[in-house]
């Protein structure tokens, strides 16, 4: 099972899961909702905020 | 935030503000925008042009550089991907080091988008020249240097692809170095019967 | 081939390879790695000679193992250079006790066992890479049974069998009995066209290389009967199709649907497959002789160290990245390297041979001209200023700054490399890096300029040259209105947007301020917009910790073909805008 993360739109505020993993490179990401890619990873610590 | 304004030099900026026909003044009123760039800091001169583009337009600008001692060239007018070879040519026709001058992109980014705001538009105009004007107070020459090149070539791999490129450069006249790991050129075609779609041997 | 081999200007180091490359465009600086070859190359005359006294006897590696060769051997009867090759591995050695046979033998005294390894090196001006490919291994593919069943062999093998210099000497058999297989299939895309195993990608050749192979057997031996199991047939190129043709009209059967899996019958070492038609929408078995996988083209396993070597990056399938897809399909992003044939992507002989004269061409125009002018727009380090720290080596995506670890001594640019993207000036702390045409001071007045009166309606846009800006231009040509509150600043990469050109304009009373560039796929600087990506996700948490909100500072990817997107989020940026009061910006303000 590939990991995953907590993302946050930052345009229109869509909060989704997508895979993430430390490891990988970087990679380009879209809102799934707006299509924006102002996606920030939420932080473990950062959770339920 | 603290930035170093220090200027050796007397600064002598042009501002050159291009009507392109109707397509930047149908939107936003040229004359203002030249009006306002007259007030701008280190700026000497303003011109406002139908096609600054045109050999005409060229001419004005390098001859406002000779007469008024232009260092700094600003070009109101069009995208930067468009016309900044063609009027750093003319700068540099004059002795002017092309670098030294700046685009304002009127047109793709300020008449053409906003057809229906031309008061909005104007004053977005006065920000980008003044933008442009500020930006060119700082730029530097720049030289393009130049670099020789080696006739001469390293293809890596014999296969097919490596023969073929050192055979087409070795012919051109090229000392070429073709490399290859296996104890024979040939590749993975050596190994192939024969070959689509003519059905000859591969070798 | 035997041309190459005569070339009075092709120097041929074959058991070599390149370890190190120095130096840039025009001036490289090799150096090779000659492996001793234990025969006198210009002496050898391949008469055999040594070949038969050698006590040795090894699978053949050109026959895939299919044949055998001695410890001394020609790799394969058209071998260019055409002198033996000694692999010392397998010798047994020069003792007189051991063997010694084959320097016995040879009349002219050509081998040396203690010939060694050399390190050649010299200068190019240009490079191609031509590395090619490696054949897909499908032993992962359990189902299909090619470690398991002796008579499921792969394409490649197949092509040894069926060539009148192979091991058979062209004489198709199975390899259980070695008699001639009456009923052959041939199962497509082993390797390709897989999410999950495998490749995804198609390796363009393998369709037409069975539609040859089925018309080889049934040229020599009408009467065997041949099953092709395909996805689809792709017969794109010139003639292709007619060959298609010519095979379906031959006989060969083509069958839509991939067998799930093969069972061998134990006695008669035949094979049963198990596959389901789709064009008739049944589950058949077929029993064959033999089974052949046509197995897809995979990166050559040496493509990494090449890839380190001449800092070039690679696409998601692992074959080597062009400078640009469509318009620069030849030229490594890294100027003065180009690519001909597989080492970029899965091709054909014709495709191959056609984009080597590319190669050669591209590579000839610069050197026919004999000199090259530089980009002007290059970083600077300021050795006074530079802490030795190392970042901006790290973010190069051309490896263009020069700095040794251990040392400690100041970065430098290799200016010839650079391409002037801006991550390094970016990136350094200390301030120590000038981007030519595009320094912190220019940058920075035009942010003060744009923001100089009523800050509170303007939106701060950070543009690359290439994508973005373009995009933006695209907008304007289409005449797609949008509100006229952004403030455009054109940088060459978006990786040049220095965190503190965000913060100076929030500073000065920016609502919104919108970084933006170029898709990561069509990043003109390789990479550099990955620093783009990592800066702005860390420039959120800064703020989030001032207690700015995040939300003010945006990102996007337009490409220059994008008019419409680009519209479209400046309207959005207009609205965020909208949404930012006047408290929060005095607060920021204040806070940064």
């Amino acid at each position: 099972m590939a990991e995953e993360a907590d993302f946050k739109c930052l345009r229109c505020g869509h909060r989704f899961k997508a895979p993430y993993s430390p490891k990988d490179e970087p990679q380009e990401r879209a809102c799934p909702q707006c299509g924006s890619n102002s996606v920030r990873r939420i932080k473990e610590k950062a959770k339920g905020k | 935030m603290e930035i170093e304004r220090a200027e050796t030099e007397e600064l002598r900026i042009g501002v050159f503000v291009c009507y392109c026909g109707l397509n930047i003044s149908g939107t936003v009123d040229c004359e203002a925008v030249a009006e306002y760039a007259r007030g701008l800091k280190d700026v000497v001169v303003v011109n406002t042009n139908r096609y600054t583009c045109s050999e005409p337009g060229q001419q004005t600008i390098k001859d406002h550089i000779k007469e008024h001692n232009l260092n700094r060239v600003v070009v109101a007018s069009c995208t930067p991907l468009m016309h900044e070879p063609t009027f750093r040519a003319a700068c540099q026709e004059v002795g002017l080091n092309p670098y030294l001058l700046e685009m304002v992109n009127l047109r793709e980014h300020c008449s053409w988008v906003h057809m229906h705001e031309p008061e909005k538009a104007t004053e977005k105009a006065k920000d980008m020249v003044k933008m442009g004007v500020s930006r060119a107070r700082y730029l530097q020459p720049q030289i393009e240097k130049e670099v020789s090149v080696d006739k001469s070539a390293l293809v890596i791999g014999g296969g097919i692809a490596g023969i073929q490129a050192s055979l087409d450069l070795a012919n051109a006249g090229y000392q070429v170095y073709l490399v290859e790991k296996k104890p024979s050129i040939g590749g993975t075609m050596a190994q192939i019967d024969k070959t689509f779609p003519t059905m000859d041997c591969s070798i | 081939m035997t041309d190459v081999g005569r070339h009075p200007r092709i120097e041929l180091l074959t058991l070599s390879e390149v370890v190190d490359v120095q130096g840039y465009i025009g001036n490289f600086r090799i150096k090779v790695l000659r492996k001793a070859r234990y025969v006198d190359e210009k002496e050898c005359t391949a008469c055999s000679d040594c070949l038969e006294v050698c006590p040795v006897t090894k699978p053949n590696e050109f026959d895939l193992g299919l044949s055998t060769r001695k410890a001394i051997y020609q790799p394969f009867p058209q071998a260019v250079p055409s002198a033996f090759v000694l692999n010392l591995e397998d010798c047994l050695g020069n003792n007189p006790i051991a063997c010694g046979k084959c320097a016995e033998a040879c009349d002219l005294k050509c081998i040396d066992y203690d010939m060694q390894d050399k390190e050649v090196e010299f200068r190019v001006g240009t490079v191609i890479v031509a590395t090619g490919m490696d054949v897909y291994d499908p032993t992962e593919l359990d189902e299909f049974g090619y470690t398991r069943f002796e008579n499921v062999i792969t394409s490649l093998e197949f092509e040894r069998l069926i060539n009148s210099g192979g091991p058979t000497e062209g004489h198709l058999i199975r390899p259980t009995d070695w008699q001639l297989p009456k009923r052959v299939a041939f199962i497509q895309c082993i390797g390709s066209r897989s999410e999950k195993r495998g490749n995804p990608y198609c390796s363009n050749i393998c369709c037409m290389n069975t539609v040859k192979d089925s018309l080889l057997i049934k040229d020599h031996w009408p009467e065997v009967e041949i099953k092709v199991f395909y996805m689809d047939i792709r017969a794109f190129g010139k003639g292709f199709e007619d060959l298609y043709k010519r095979s379906k009209a031959a006989g060969v059967m083509y069958i839509r649907g991939i067998p799930g899996d093969i069972r061998e019958d134990p006695e008669a070492k035949n094979l049963i497959l198990l596959s389901e038609d789709r064009n008739e929408g049944k589950v058949v078995e077929h029993e064959v002789d033999m089974v052949i996988l046509s197995v897809g083209l995979v990166p050559n396993s040496d493509s990494p160290i090449i890839r380190q070597l001449l800092t070039l990056s690679q696409t998601s399938d692992g074959f080597f990245m062009e400078a640009h897809p469509k318009l620069l399909p030849v030229d490594a992003p890294t100027k003065g390297v180009f690519f001909a044939g597989c080492a970029e992507a899965p091709k054909d002989i014709k495709d191959s041979v056609t984009q080597a004269s590319a190669a050669a061409s591209r590579a000839n125009i610069l050197m026919s001209a004999g000199k090259i002018t530089i980009e002007a727009i290059t970083s600077h380090i300021d050795e006074e200023l530079c802490k030795a720290c190392g970042i901006c080596a790290r973010v190069c995506p051309y490896h263009a700054i020069e700095f040794d670890k251990e040392k400690k001594l100041p970065a430098r640019v290799i200016e010839a490399s650079c391409h002037g993207c801006g991550a390094c000036a970016a990136e350094c702390t200390f301030g120590a890096i000038t981007m030519r045409h595009f320094t912190d001071q220019q940058i920075i007045s035009q942010i003060e300029s744009a923001l100089g009166e009523n800050p509170q309606d303007k939106v701060v846009v950070f543009a690359c040259n290439w994508c973005s800006y373009a995009g933006g231009d695209f907008a304007g040509i289409s005449r797609l209105q949008y509100p006229p509150s952004v403030r455009i600043i054109r940088t060459m990469c978006s990786g040049r947007v220095d965190e503190k050109f965000v913060l100076h304009a929030f500073k000065l009373g920016a609502p919104i301020v919108l970084v933006s560039g170029c898709h990561f796929a069509d990043c003109h600087y390789i990479s550099a917009n990955r620093w783009t990506q990592k800066r702005v996700e860390k420039l959120w948490d800064k703020l989030e910790k001032k207690g700015v909100r995040p939300e003010r500072l945006q990102l996007e990817w337009i490409s220059a073909a994008e008019g419409l997107k680009f519209a479209k989020v400046m309207k959005e940026m207009e609205e965020l805008r909208k949404g930012v009061t006047m408290e929060e910006i005095e607060y920021t303000q204040k806070e940064l």
